[in-house]
């Protein structure tokens, strides 16, 4: 379940396949389910990633 | 109307009603509806999306324009739609970075550009070719001057 009203189903397993069905609304797009999950796993690794508050100073490091 | 969180990266912040941005389709995978975009340090060109629905989410952003001049967000046509932005609007772009222990291997998802108009914000699939899910956003100390991608995409 994602939101409120987009259902997403396993549909089948085969080997190292899943399909995946979506029942989503109209008004949400619905991108490859691939890139999706990509994304997911990326905001995910993003959020997981920086170990603390602090972000380097970067100064001077940065492209012109 | 302030507002205060205890957020499980940065302890308790008091957050400018006017950082608050509206996801109506959260962060892609992520869910929550209500970040606060914060920018704790003038010192670095990152900033962070804190979750207000759940204090231990926050990601760093950046505005991609300071790494690669070139990047160029193309949406379809739904996507464009439901910003409700034309070729005119004005909006801003900010990609998620991961961190990394040394400077040469964080990297940016120019793939899914943040989206941000007047308060309102969406996580979107960036349709121009050849944008990368993790750009590197530092050249390596010895190497060349830019990092691999410029054109980004």
């Amino acid at each position: 379940m994602l939101g409120d009203d987009t259902i997403i189903e396993v549909l089948e397993v085969r080997g190292q396949t899943v399909r995946i069905g979506i029942d989503a609304p109209r008004a949400v797009p619905v991108y490859r389910e691939e890139i999706w999950l990509e994304v997911k796993r990326e905001n995910q690794a993003a959020a997981e990633a920086a170990a603390s508050g602090e972000l380097p100073d970067v100064s001077g490091r940065l492209g012109s | 109307m302030s507002l205060t969180i205890e957020s499980s990266r940065f302890g308790r912040v008091d957050i400018d009603p006017q950082a608050v941005l509206e996801f109506p389709e959260g962060l892609i995978g992520l869910g929550g509806s209500r970040y606060a975009l914060l920018a704790n340090d003038p010192d670095t060109p990152f900033l962070w999306l804190q979750s207000l629905d759940d204090p231990s989410l926050a990601l760093p952003v950046t505005n991609p324009h300071q790494f690669f001049a070139e990047y160029a967000v193309e949406v379809i046509d739904e996507d464009a739609e439901r910003l409700g932005f034309d070729q005119s609007s004005a909006m801003d772009v900010y990609v998620t970075v991961r961190a990394a222990p040394v400077l040469e291997d964080f990297t940016a998802n120019l793939k899914a550009p943040i989206l941000v108009r007047a308060g309102t914000a969406y996580q979107v699939i960036n349709q121009a070719p050849g944008c990368e899910l993790r750009a590197r956003l530092f050249a390596a100390p010895n190497g060349a001057s830019t990092p691999d991608a410029d054109p980004a995409c």
